[in-house]
């Protein structure tokens, strides 16, 4: 019996409870699984839409947690109830073994969807008193670097209000980011960024997870989902429906797609037998094969009909297990 | 606290030092000045000669009602050592009544409408013989200007003076006697006060015209330093939830914390403004040469009811603002900021008039009427008995902490609510659901 992977000591440790807990390994090895947030049985309403549905989850310390489901799933409401800015209806959140009920500190930057700070003031200032508030201390000198850091250093003096929305996002980043909290909550940082600031934001929070920091960040970029994030929590209609790293969720869906580049379109795909979807992404076919369907077969159909330039089985893109999750069912499709 | 301290650092200095404040700091002593000067340039036009026609059914008043009015235009108005002339000179034009008055009005009233004519005096023909009916009209002044105005207030007198001349005549006293019409000065005296000290009776002094004026100014600075601090939380709170500012600061201060820096923040604000205007109007009393009615002993309860008005009305724009999801929603809410204040407003003669009395009593104890209503009392002449300022202090103070605790439970929800504004029934409820 081998040993169990990080996932399965972390799902023991949500269902047994526990916030810490050590793992017996053979001979002298022995590593530490640490969650920094406990999420157990949480509810919340607002009216009459739930928003979190009988929700379980734990994220160990130290990892990157990406949050993705569609637009008004749960994921916001879910990082503010972490971030202590919402309460549960019923059951509890964990911080780092804490109960945080009505308790703020300095362990916790919370980043919310877009926007988030004063603009009428200047740069530097915000950025000072944001750290004051939340640490209790001077950090003008963490101020200065992360301001040389992220290129906004000739624009400490100026208004937010007159930054472009990339540099405002720096801004609000760096405000989330001092001083230096144990656990970072970021809701769609990259929304809206071009390449360069989404980069600059990327390189800063790979930074902060290697100095130990949590990372729980919600994203609708599949692709910063799969590169960033060690686990991935889906949350559909307020209910946990994936929770874990992409390789596990992907193996659970099986090798079931196969991956084509047909020369002359995608017309050659019609009516193909054994496919049941085709997702056409351009230059690259996806097909997601019926049960039981002969990959090889699927190969003579197509050669017989077009020339490929790439034909591969492979596990489903997190795009299309989303898809396959939160797209529309075939009888609401009919519907439609 | 450091976190209150923090946050009310920061509004107040974002207040304080913003262009709109310091403009309006500015601004607003100087509109006020620069309306007794505009009134005062106004008054100065209207005393040139204006030219006014009699029509005397009579037959035999209008030379005695002009001359009347030539002698009543000679007194020295207010003991103006300079002879300042604030009211109009009246150039007198006696017309004799024709069978069609009304063909004869109506000419007369298009040269009023020119500009030939101030005023028409029509005298009827019954008007030495007045009856005890107050209804039966017998003079009618005709003007082209509003019900208030300079004719108001000096010409009336002087017709009725002329008439009672005709009267006089018609029994046979002689209305030229030296002392017969003329009037006796009457002088207005503060009350006859007790020494609590030494015991001894100290004369009454004359009343000073300033002296009516200062207990106005310090309520309506009271009610402008109060709304300057209080008011502007309304629309920058509903900017703040826009921007989705208090869901990062959440993260680093609870809610309590951050509606309380605000209130801090307005009250430094509206005591920066406030010390500003006293200091202000104590040089302009001292360059009067009247520094001694400046109400000195009234200072101190002039700011502590200051606190507490700002207390209570800042924690309640703060907790409307959080309820506001668009500058529109804070308009649409705005009354209900403004009525606690204008209350007092209307209530201002009233109390003047009897600042003792059962309802200026009554409501200078209601608690969001107190600052204003008991600081007008306590200014006037006579003061209030020592005890009614604490007791009433005690019933403002538990109020505003009422009103700070219901504000923290509606800025709580307030701030994470979304959607349209709610209503004022929705708002009693998140106080009572918290």
């Amino acid at each position: 019996m081998g040993l169990p992977s990080p996932r399965q000591y972390w799902d023991r440790a949500a269902s047994e409870k526990t916030v810490r807990w050590r793992a017996r390994l053979p001979a002298s090895d022995s590593i530490l699984i640490v969650s920094a947030v406990e999420i157990s049985d949480v509810n919340k309403s607002f009216g009459d839409v739930i928003a979190v549905d009988h929700l379980s989850l734990t994220v160990p310390e130290g990892s990157v947690y990406g949050f993705i489901g569609p637009n008004g799933s749960g994921k916001s409401t879910t990082m503010r109830m972490i971030a202590n800015i919402f309460y549960p209806d019923s059951g509890t959140i964990q911080v780092f073994g804490q109960t945080r009920s009505g308790t703020r500190s300095a362990e916790i930057g919370y980043l919310p969807e877009e926007r988030g700070v004063y603009r009428k003031m200047k740069v530097r200032a915000l950025l000072e008193f944001y750290g004051k508030l939340r640490g209790g201390r001077d950090v003008t000198a963490q101020v200065n670097s992360w301001l040389e850091r992220l290129g906004l250093k000739n624009r400490a003096d100026d208004k937010v209000e007159t930054l472009s929305k990339g540099m405002s996002q720096k801004v609000q980043f760096i405000a989330t980011i001092i001083p230096e909290p144990k656990l970072l909550i970021l809701d769609e940082p990259f929304t809206g960024l071009d390449p360069v600031s989404a980069d600059s934001i990327r390189g800063a929070v790979i930074e902060m997870r290697k100095r130990g920091c949590t990372v729980i960040l919600s994203t609708h970029d599949m692709g910063v989902a799969e590169s960033l994030c060690d686990s991935i929590f889906m949350i559909f209609r307020g209910k946990k429906v994936l929770d874990g790293s992409l390789a596990s969720i992907q193996a659970s869906y099986g090798s079931d797609t196969i991956r084509v580049e047909i020369e002359g379109g995608s017309s050659a795909l019609n009516d193909l037998p054994g496919i049941e979807r085709i997702n056409d992404l351009g230059q690259v076919q996806e097909l997601r094969m019926t049960q039981g369907c002969d990959p090889q077969q699927v190969l003579r159909t197509l050669a017989a009909r077009a020339r490929m330039a790439a034909f591969a089985v492979v596990q489903p893109s997190l795009h299309d297990i989303f898809v396959r999750i939160a797209g529309p069912q075939p009888e609401e499709a009919s519907i439609e | 606290m450091n976190r209150i301290l923090l946050v009310a650092r920061r509004d107040y200095l974002q207040t304080i030092l913003s262009k709109a404040y310091l403009i309006g700091l500015v601004i607003v002593p100087i509109l006020i000045g620069g309306s007794f000067l505009v009134t005062s340039i106004a008054m100065r036009g209207n005393a040139k000669n204006q030219r006014v026609a009699i029509i005397d059914h009579t037959g035999v008043a209008a030379s005695a009602v002009i001359q009347a009015a030539e002698e009543a235009s000679r007194r020295p108005l207010v003991n103006a050592p300079n002879g300042l002339r604030v009211t109009p000179h009246f150039v007198f034009e006696e017309v004799k009544p024709e069978a069609d008055e009304t063909a004869q009005l109506l000419a007369l009233s298009g040269r009023v409408r020119r500009g030939e004519l101030y005023l028409i005096i029509d005298i009827s023909a019954d008007a030495l013989h007045p009856s005890s009916d107050p209804a039966k009209e017998l003079v009618h002044f005709y003007s082209n200007s509003s019900g208030v105005d300079q004719s108001g207030f000096s010409l009336p007198a002087a017709v009725n003076d002329g008439l009672r001349r005709v009267r006089l005549s018609q029994v046979g006293l002689d209305a030229r006697a030296p002392d017969i019409l003329r009037d006796v000065p009457v002088v207005s005296m503060n009350l006859v006060t007790k020494d609590p000290a030494t015991g001894n009776i100290v004369r009454a002094e004359k009343k000073n015209p300033v002296q009516a004026v200062v207990p106005v100014f310090l309520t309506i600075l009271l009610l402008m330093v109060v709304l300057f601090g209080a008011a502007p939380h309304l629309g920058a709170v509903a900017e703040d939830k826009m921007q989705r500012v208090f869901e990062m600061l959440l993260c680093s201060a609870s809610s309590f914390e951050l509606m309380m820096g605000k209130v801090l923040a307005s009250v430094g604000t509206s005591l920066t403004s406030s010390i500003f205007y006293v200091i202000g109007g104590l040089a302009v009393l001292a360059g009067m040469a009247v520094f001694g009615l400046a109400p000195l002993n009234l200072l101190p309860w002039f700011f502590v009811y200051l606190i507490a008005d700002v207390v209570m009305l800042s924690a309640w724009s703060v907790a409307l603002g959080s309820a506001c999801s668009t500058p529109q929603d804070a308009q649409s809410l705005a009354f209900l900021l403004v009525v606690p204040v204008m209350i007092p407003m209307l209530l201002l003669n009233p109390v003047m008039q009897q600042p003792n009395g059962a309802l200026a009593t009554a409501m200078s104890f209601v608690p969001p009427f107190t600052p204003m209503i008991m600081l007008l009392r306590q200014a006037m002449p006579g003061g209030v008995p020592w005890w009614e300022p604490w007791l009433g202090l005690a019933g403002m103070t538990v109020f505003a902490a009422a009103v700070v605790w219901a504000a923290a439970r509606i800025f709580r929800i307030g701030i994470l609510s979304q959607g349209k504004a709610p209503k004022i029934a929705e708002l009693a409820e998140w106080v009572v659901r918290g």
